[in-house]
């Protein structure tokens, strides 16, 4: 049938052609036209956005949307379990986690439920670099929100039973870590790479140290990282400017303006000094998930754009990345690779992650590593980094669709300290960067011949496979 | 598919019922204003634009699912990858590729009841979606070494998610154990043997069959324009050829007569308790009132099994309840992670504790009117991107007929009483009808590799 109607389409492109000019009505189809060049321009509604800082040195960031009836409030503090010692990695996971069973006037319960009742979500979240107090509801509810917020970031209670409760669900939870493949290859990656720095365990940290935190230790965290200075607020969708900064100033202008805490040291410039191999033995597994990695860039390098740019091409841009084409595309090796800077307030690791069956894991570790030689090599052809820019201003511009993820884009920002206009003029920016700065990011960056190699799956495969790219090194999950 | 006449009519009683409730400022539903156009060959097209929001969604739902499959279990899924390997004119990858060259994002997924292509893409790449989405239909280009690789990859796919994941042999092992004979028993990445097996012809005959217009529903929300969009559509996928209507499986489930049990082993540390129990399918006048008792046993750290299993009792990570709808028929379930110190018979009494307490007693008033508030502010999520929108808009329409406004499905939830959730838990979760699984680590002396390798002397490979 489809072919039926394929020949009937070529007759009426027939009796077109027939006629003098009529092939300009038949225009060629879209794909063969070059991608338009990347547009460039503010992205943040500046007519809907109002910035202010309170006396106390607290900063406060509006973004009006009366599309919906909802609300958005929330604080984000600009340092987070990089500042905790490594014999107490989690404390700021855990302080995070008993801020929402019981602040104020309201234990865990009654927490709970004004939150629920409202129909509302509580997230209180830690990551390496800031800790994020949020609810959201609805617009009706405005003064309970603001309440419940000030309370939980002001007033946590930190009971010495929910402590206990919360260290021993952590813990429960670090263990059950062992069933899930992806968290022992971020785990044991971790570990590999900045054993001894308080990069080496996961923010959540390890069932020993955890088992050391009680409610004074916490309670002391709070106070450090909760002072005015050390945060930015921000309030997002149906409300008024001028209630939200009431709201703000009533609950916040008097909380301590304080100093922030000193950021953590940073971890070795490079990692690891040379070639390492640790297989992680779960001798039931059909794949092998790997990950090949080293020391990264910070959030703030200057060449940050550039190499997004070059792990873009790599492995990062989909279908369109060299390491997809390969290994899924090509061969049928894996359900997905992908590669990415973790950007923190020191460098974080660059990671290339993919899973394949247990067999091939060698095949396929020589892959990456031949990718990654080869951009180091050859840099970027034309169309590629024409691609890549077109694909990364895309997803930027596409991941900004709604008012809350774009106040979340630029408190981001001012974690980090970068410019208020970063999103503005990212897309100039990716335009910028020529295809010299993006081959020379890869010569920098990349370091295939001393990646760590760790890989989740049966030592007894696996071993043979993968000693031969240097010392080999099994561990138990 | 359930009538849409009925469920019309059950709305409005409950809308009429609900207007002595406490009056709440209408919401501005922008599906309300979805158009709707049927090309001759009977392609749904459905329009819904937003100038204000920086994307367009597209997306193409296809009534195709796994429950469809005749022979080979996971076609429709491996089908669904095929889609993207390639035209007559155009490479394998080149979809993706040209959307994604395009600042584009694409993907696509597959269920038990149709298959989903979507694109979220800048407005002046929507052009290119739908010439690149009519060109693969009447185009596309499957052969043995595309498949072959593909295969690979589905294969991949099979172990990544089910086979090395605990959650998933738990999600297949419950399927199988809860449908006897609807094909909702099949899990939707299919079985590995019959990934290995499929052939190109199954693949041609398959997109034969089902990927006629007749049996398509496009939507498109966000920043384009309407007419120009219309046209496009009609010109581009307006000459396919309709194929008679094809009607769907037959099988509807028996009754079920006594409890069912299953044991799956698997290397953890942190068992799983799964129980599930038949509930109506998508569209039932009880769904309402299922939903409520989803909300009451796990919406939030003030929900009963949250407060019961994981606080007080201190026994598992994580627990929830649900009620999961599909067009034939329903599951309600409740999902525990159990502590790796916890127990799992404790697990389960706890949970059965909280399952007759639902049919014993009726939920308070507060606790009836907590969950009603956090469906409420739930739906009102769905719409704030243009690809939610779409989603939205398409689904009812494949499901239904036509697209349920949010004030309806607003005015339901309201009507839902504490009697009707006593009695929707009295009908569906009988304890003669529950279905258990419990996913532990395998007893000393027993190796999961023993229990995996073929037979003594059974032959492994057979012939294609």
């Amino acid at each position: 049938m489809r072919v039926e109607a394929a020949a009937r389409l070529q007759l009426v492109a027939l009796a077109c052609a027939l006629l003098a000019g009529c092939a300009l009505l038949r225009p060629a189809p879209a794909w063969e036209r070059p991608p338009p060049p990347v547009a460039e321009g503010p992205v943040v509604p500046q007519e809907r956005l109002h910035r202010t800082t309170l006396a106390n040195g607290l900063e406060l960031l509006v973004l009006e949307d009366h599309a919906l009836p909802r609300l958005e409030v929330g604080l984000l503090l600009r340092r987070g379990a990089e500042i905790e010692p490594l014999e107490q990695a989690g404390a700021v996971a855990l302080m995070a986690d008993v801020m929402e069973r019981g602040a104020g006037e309201r234990d865990a319960l009654a927490l709970a439920r004004a939150v629920e009742e409202i129909g509302a979500d509580l997230a209180v979240g830690a990551d390496m670099d800031s800790v994020s107090v949020e609810l959201s509801g609805l617009s009706g509810d405005a003064g309970l929100l603001f309440d419940l917020l000030a309370d939980v970031a002001l007033r946590p209670r930190f009971d010495a039973r929910e402590v206990a409760r919360a260290r021993a669900e952590t813990q429960a939870a670090l263990l059950r870590e062992k069933d899930d493949p992806g968290a022992l290859l971020s785990r044991h990656l971790a570990a590999t790479l900045y054993e001894g720095h308080r990069y080496g365990l996961p923010v959540d940290g390890s069932p020993d140290t955890v088992a050391r935190l009680d409610a004074a230790t916490l309670r002391a965290l709070h106070e450090r990282l909760f002072v005015a200075r050390n945060a930015i607020a921000y309030v997002v969708g149906d409300i008024d400017v001028q209630d939200a900064v009431a709201h703000v100033q009533a609950r916040f202008g008097g909380w301590a303006a304080g100093e922030p805490p000193e950021p953590g040291p940073p971890p070795p410039a490079q990692t690891p000094p040379a070639r390492r191999v640790v297989v992680v033995d779960r001798p039931d597994m059909g794949q092998a998930r790997l990950a090949l990695a080293h020391e990264g860039i910070a959030r703030t390098d200057e060449r940050r754009v550039a190499a997004g740019l070059m792990n873009t091409i790599l492995g990062g841009g989909g279908f369109l990345s060299r390491l997809m084409s390969r290994v899924r595309a090509d061969e049928g090796l894996a359900y997905g690779v992908g590669s990415g800077f973790a950007m923190r307030r020191h460098p974080g690791p660059f990671v290339i992650s993919t899973s394949t069956r247990a067999p091939e894991a060698g095949r396929v570790v020589d892959i990456l590593l031949e990718e990654a030689e080869r951009l180091r090599r050859e840099g970027p052809g034309q169309d590629e980094l024409r691609n890549a820019r077109s694909l990364s201003a895309g997803r930027f511009v596409l991941g900004l669709e709604t008012s809350a993820a774009i106040a979340g884009a630029l408190v981001e920002l001012d974690v980090y300290g970068l410019p208020r206009d970063a999103l503005d003029t990212y897309r100039t920016r990716l335009n910028d960067v020529e295809p010299e700065e993006v081959l020379e990011a890869a010569r920098t960056l990349l370091h295939p011949e001393r990646m760590a190699i760790v890989a989740v799956g049966s030592a007894e495969v696996l071993r043979p496979q993968l000693e031969r790219f240097g010392p080999l090194e099994v561990v138990k999950p | 598919m359930p009538t849409s006449a009925g469920r019309a009519l059950a709305a409005f009683l409950l809308l009429a019922a609900c207007a002595a409730l406490p009056v709440r400022a209408a919401v501005d539903d922008p599906a309300l204003r979805t158009r709707v156009t049927t090309l001759d060959n009977g392609l749904t097209l459905l329009t819904l634009p937003d100038p204000t929001t920086p994307a367009v969604a597209f997306q193409m739902w296809v009534r195709v699912g796994s429950r469809d499959e005749a022979r080979y279990t996971g076609l429709a899924h491996l089908f669904e990858h095929m889609m993207f390997r390639g035209t007559k004119r155009l490479p394998p990858e080149s979809h993706e590729r040209l959307i994604e060259s395009r600042g584009g994002r694409v993907n696509a997924y597959t269920t038990h009841d149709y298959t989903v292509y979507h694109a979220d893409v800048a407005p002046d790449a929507l052009p290119l979606v739908i010439e690149l989405e009519a060109e693969r239909l009447a185009h596309l280009a499957i052969d043995e070494a595309t498949l072959a690789s593909e295969r690979q990859v589905v294969l991949e796919e099979r172990r990544l998610r089910t086979e090395d994941q605990p959650t998933g042999r738990v999600f297949e092992a419950l399927l199988s154990l809860t449908f006897m004979a609807h094909p909702y028993r099949v899990p939707v990445i299919g079985w590995r043997s019959d990934i290995e097996r499929v052939s190109v012809e199954e693949c041609r005959r398959f997109f034969a069959t089902y990927y006629a217009p007749n049996n398509i529903v496009i939507a498109i929300t966000g920043a384009f324009d309407e007419e120009d969009a219309i046209a496009r559509v009609r010109r581009a996928l307006g000459r396919l050829e309709r194929v008679e209507p094809i009607p769907r499986n037959p099988t509807r489930e028996p009754p079920q007569r006594g409890e069912r049990r299953a044991t799956v082993y698997f290397d953890v540390r942190s068992p799983i308790l799964a129980m599930t129990w038949h509930a109506p399918p998508s569209g039932h006048p009880d769904g309402e009132a299922l939903d409520v008792a989803s909300l009451v046993l796990s919406g939030g750290r003030s929900s009963r099994l949250y407060r019961e299993l994981v606080y007080e009792a201190q026994q598992a990570l994580a627990a929830e309840g649900g009620y999961w709808e599909l067009a034939d028929a329903g599951v309600f379930y409740a999902y525990a992670m159990v502590r790796p110190d916890g127990d799992v018979d404790r697990v389960e009494r706890l949970f059965q504790r909280e399952i007759d307490r639902l049919r014993e007693v009726p939920v308070p008033e507060a606790e009836l009117a907590k969950a009603k508030r956090q469906i409420e502010v739930g739906l009102l999520r769905g719409t704030a991107t243009a690809h939610a929108l779409a989603a939205r808009i398409a689904r009812d329409w494949v499901t239904f007929g036509r697209i349920r406004p949010i004030e309806e499905r607003l005015a339901a939830y309201r009507a839902v009483t504490a009697a009707d959730v006593q009695r929707v838990a009295r009908q569906y979760l009988r304890d003669e009808k529950r279905n258990v699984i419990r996913l532990v680590a395998p007893p000393p002396g027993v190796s999961l590799e023993e229990l995996d390798a073929p037979a003594a002397g059974a032959p492994r490979a057979e012939p294609r």
